[in-house]
């Protein structure tokens, strides 16, 4: 419409930052868990591990465990910290190799013939038919369960979908008269992918990781729960989960704070993909005048 | 099917209509009136604020944007209607007919089914009746084999069956006015004219009032008795067809006229030159003080940099500018 | 623009004989052969130095084809296309590599035909870059500007900043940077507003007047095509049904195609002498 097209003729580049509720929020709750994260290598309140028989179930706002303490004495701010760890190296970790592998994928697809396209989304196509929890089980019962099945796991069920998306915006770009431009100047394929279209997919690429790696968070938390994920000394929110089930009876709360952790962050990173999404979309919306 | 106007009531008057989002301000104060039946065309490029005046008259501006003014249709004032008040007369007394037919049409139901809604939405028929309306409706517009076509689907008919379809969903109802914004520009030479021709005829025939709106001269020549030409958010000359296309008194219309490549003015050597405007539209958002065309027009002083002129004249032709191009026999006149 | 030739220059720059292009269309039935869609049938076409050629024809006519024929995308079933007198497709590497400098495309639609992602100067570069041609590249940006009326201050800015006038500009510097023969315009001001089409069409004369240029005008309208070129081939259907000077073919149109194009025009005068739907 008309104002699409008076905004795009701006003889003087202005950069403006749009902030959105989504974009604040998400990075708000987003950072803060990573710099909680972070922290836990350098200082913890108490050892999360070891446990302390006199001090076990102890309510929160005690002023050395503000959230209480564990059926084995063991300080909940301590255990969560130590599990931020886990949720960030599985949770990134699954979606860093669905992204590696996913765009690569997603790119043969797009650009080399009908055949290499049919396979790989025959391919993912099948991988998706599979649930992923089923993925999960077998490899845990196979290689044993821990944070690098976790991540295997999520890799192989977070990777077709990564094709399927990064496939179809690539296949849009590919459309555009400048990579027919850029092919009547003799460039190659591969130039082509890496120099035109991952800079224009970017901000697709972006939101779907940070979107993946909120699911992955999930289901570390619910195959920990499920006794598959990872072990003590390592720890986990969904681990925390499962302990607390011994105590339900007795002292709920001890559910509540992984369960909140889990909420707070999931939460914080979808609201941070949506913000990222209208952030970087719009700019190349405007250009369709 | 609506009720007719009250004799001497225009099909629609749009008085000091501004359109703004808060930044900036796509529409500046137009206003202009249709009278029953009449033929208006809006010439403008991009960035005129032609497509937003439309938009604002049928109520569908993006979120965001809002109107001030008035806009005076069917007995009320259409800028303080309700949505569900300004939606039983979108389609049944005003209706519009967009550029790109396919974004514009439902891809995923029938074209047939897509124009019996809009009469039994307006018109309380039934599906029946609905359905013989609709292959009559297909028939007038010249459209081969209705039958087949109302089983079709968007995709799978051409560009120039997609656009009169469309305009036969505008027209179903017997609007009092029919808005149609860029009609043509996304179809064939070819098929441009046979779909002009056919809104042309069918427009008369329902005694609609027609609001051409398009940055092609030459298709308002063909269609409208008067023209308003917007230039920055304002009309800056607005008058019979006839006047404004043979003497324009601004210069910005004049740039225009002459911009057009026609055959008349082909020299065999090749030696023609068209005039172009120099420069380009300014951005809404950072328009110049005093007249908007100030910065290319060819007969800019100081006073068109600081004070913005009205829209005035003695004659039918009305323009906004202070050192307007004399008509021949003035000069001769003098 | 000449319409004789250069004097000792009969010889075409780009030429195509004899072109022909089908494609296969998918199989209706099991056991029959797979149809058959001839898309450009028997072309003969030409164009000098310093000449600006038009081709005109509706949506379907084969004007597409031809251009990625001419641009050497995509191979004919069966004929040749020529540059400077060598086949395209079967000359020596480095007649290839002259024809890629020497035959430059400008696209309809300016919003894509830039990557939005790249800032204008260095998308001006890359046809340099990717052509291996040696010089002064930065000098060479410089005097191209000059040459389509853009200031330097473009270069560090993204094609969003743009309207849609000057991002053709850029797209014709940008064509215009390996220093070609031939420039091919597809469509350039089908999608600008009309008094910027005016602007472009004027650049495009003036290359032609200034650079020796030999331009080939494709388009849908026929009085563009004929304030930019002297000579117009008619495609209908893929086969060209009239070739002439741009007058002529208005004046007295033989072919049906020809004919339906010059009823298509209209314009303001015989709008306003209620002459247009007669």
């Amino acid at each position: 419409m008309t104002i699409a097209a008076t905004a795009t003729i701006a003889p003087k580049r202005r950069r403006r930052l749009d902030l959105n509720a989504s974009l604040v929020v998400g990075l708000v709750l987003t950072l803060g868990f990573l710099a909680v994260a972070v922290v836990s290598f350098v200082w913890l309140p108490s050892n999360p591990n070891i446990p302390v028989i006199k001090n076990r179930m102890l309510p929160p706002f005690l002023p050395d465990h503000w959230l209480g303490t564990d059926g084995l004495g063991r300080d909940i701010i301590a255990q969560l910290m130590v599990g931020a760890r886990t949720s960030i190296l599985v949770g990134a970790g699954g979606a860093s190799i669905a992204l590696f592998l996913g765009t690569i994928t997603g790119l043969v697809a797009a650009a080399y013939g009908k055949l290499a396209d049919e396979t790989i989304s025959r391919g993912a196509d099948i991988m998706l038919s599979i649930p992923g929890m089923v993925t999960a089980l077998v490899l845990a019962a196979t290689m044993g369960s821990g944070a690098l099945t976790t991540i295997l796991a999520l890799s192989a069920f977070f990777t077709p979908s990564f094709t399927r998306v990064i496939r179809a915006a690539a296949m849009s770009v590919l459309q555009e008269d400048f990579i027919t431009s850029a092919r009547l100047y003799g460039r190659g394929k591969l130039f082509i992918l890496a120099r035109h279209v991952i800079p224009n997919i970017g901000g697709v690429m972006i939101v779907q990781f940070t979107l993946y790696f909120a699911a992955g968070i999930l289901t570390e938390a619910g195959l920990s729960y499920l006794g598959v994920g990872v072990t003590r000394p390592s720890i986990s929110w969904g681990m925390m989960l499962n302990e607390a089930q011994q105590t339900v009876g007795i002292s709920s709360p001890l559910a509540i704070w992984p369960g909140l952790a889990i909420v707070f962050v999931v939460l914080g990173l979808n609201l941070l993909g949506d913000g990222l999404r209208d952030v970087l979309d719009p700019k190349l919306k405007q250009r369709r005048a | 099917m609506t009720p007719p106007l009250s004799p001497g009531a225009p099909a629609i008057e749009v008085k000091d209509l501004v359109v703004t989002n808060g930044d900036v301000t796509a529409v500046r104060g137009v206003s202009f009136s249709i009278p029953a039946g009449g033929r208006m065309g809006l010439v403008g490029e991009s960035g005129s604020g032609k497509s937003m005046t439309a938009l604002a008259l049928m109520g569908l501006l993006p979120m965001g944007w809002h109107t001030h003014g008035e806009v005076l249709h069917d007995g009320a004032d259409l800028a303080k209607l309700s949505d569900k008040a300004l939606s039983s007369r979108r389609g049944r007394t005003l209706s519009m007919v967009f550029q790109d037919p396919l974004s514009s049409l439902n891809p995923v139901r029938r074209v047939g089914d897509q124009i019996s809604w809009v009469i039994r939405h307006h018109t309380g028929a039934d599906r029946k009746t609905a359905e013989a309306q609709t292959l009559e409706l297909l028939r007038s517009m010249n459209l081969p084999r209705p039958e087949n076509l109302v089983r079709a689907y968007p995709h799978e008919i051409s560009g120039g069956q997609r656009q009169r379809i469309m305009i036969a969903m505008a027209l179903a109802c017997y609007p009092q006015l029919i808005i149609a914004d860029e009609p043509t520009t996304a179809l064939d030479v070819t098929v441009q004219k046979q779909v002009l021709r056919l809104l042309n005829s069918a427009v008369a025939e329902r005694n609609s009032a027609l609001l051409m709106i398009t940055h092609d001269l030459p298709i308002i020549a063909a269609m409208c008795d008067t023209v308003a030409v917007m230039y920055a958010g304002r009309i800056v000359e607005m008058g019979p067809v006839q006047e404004v296309f043979r003497h324009p008194r601004h210069h910005y219309t004049r740039g225009l006229l002459d911009s057009q490549p026609t055959m008349d003015n082909i020299a065999l050597d090749g030696s023609s030159r068209l005039v172009s405007i120099p420069g380009m539209v300014p951005p809404l958002h950072d328009l110049p003080s005093g007249c908007a065309f100030n910065l290319r027009c060819p007969a800019a002083t100081d006073k068109c940099r600081t004070d913005m002129p009205e829209l005035g004249g003695e004659t039918s032709l009305k323009s906004a500018c202070w050192h307007p191009i004399a008509r021949a026999d003035e000069v001769a006149a003098q | 623009m000449n319409v004789t030739p250069f004097p000792g220059e009969v010889r075409p720059l780009l030429e195509v004989r004899q072109l022909n292009q089908e494609y296969f269309l998918r199989r209706q039935k099991l056991f029959e052969p797979r149809p058959i869609l001839k898309v450009l049938q028997n072309i003969d076409f030409a164009v000098r130095r310093g000449e600006a050629v038009g081709v005109v024809g509706e949506s379907g006519s084969g004007k597409t084809t031809l251009t990625r024929m001419l641009t050497g995308v995509e191979k004919p079933h069966d004929g040749q296309v020529l540059y400077d007198g060598t086949d395209v497709w079967s000359g020596t590497d480095a007649e290839r590599k002259t024809f890629r400098r020497s035959v430059q495309v400008v696209l309809q639609n300016p919003r894509s035909s830039l990557d939005p992602r790249m800032r204008v100067g260095t998308s001006l570069l890359e046809p340099l870059r990717s052509l291996k041609i040696e010089g002064d590249h930065a000098a060479r940006v410089h005097e191209v500007l000059d040459q389509v009326g853009l200031s330097k201050s473009a270069l560090q800015r993204f094609p969003h900043e743009f309207s849609g006038g000057q991002l053709q500009r850029i797209a014709i510097a940008r064509a215009l940077m390996p220093g070609p023969k031939v420039l091919i315009a597809d469509e350039p001001v089908s999608a600008l507003d009309v008094s910027i089409q005016a602007q472009v069409l004027n650049l495009l004369k003036d290359l032609v007047r200034d650079l020796g240029l030999g331009l080939v005008f494709i388009a849908h309208d026929l009085s563009v095509v004929a304030y930019t070129t002297s000579k117009v081939y008619v495609m209908s259907s893929g086969k060209i049904v009239e070739v002439g000077r741009p007058l002529d073919l208005f004046r007295a149109p033989k072919a049906d195609a020809t004919q339906n194009l010059v009823a298509a025009i209209l314009s303001v005068e015989n709008g306003l002498s209620g002459e247009a739907f007669a």
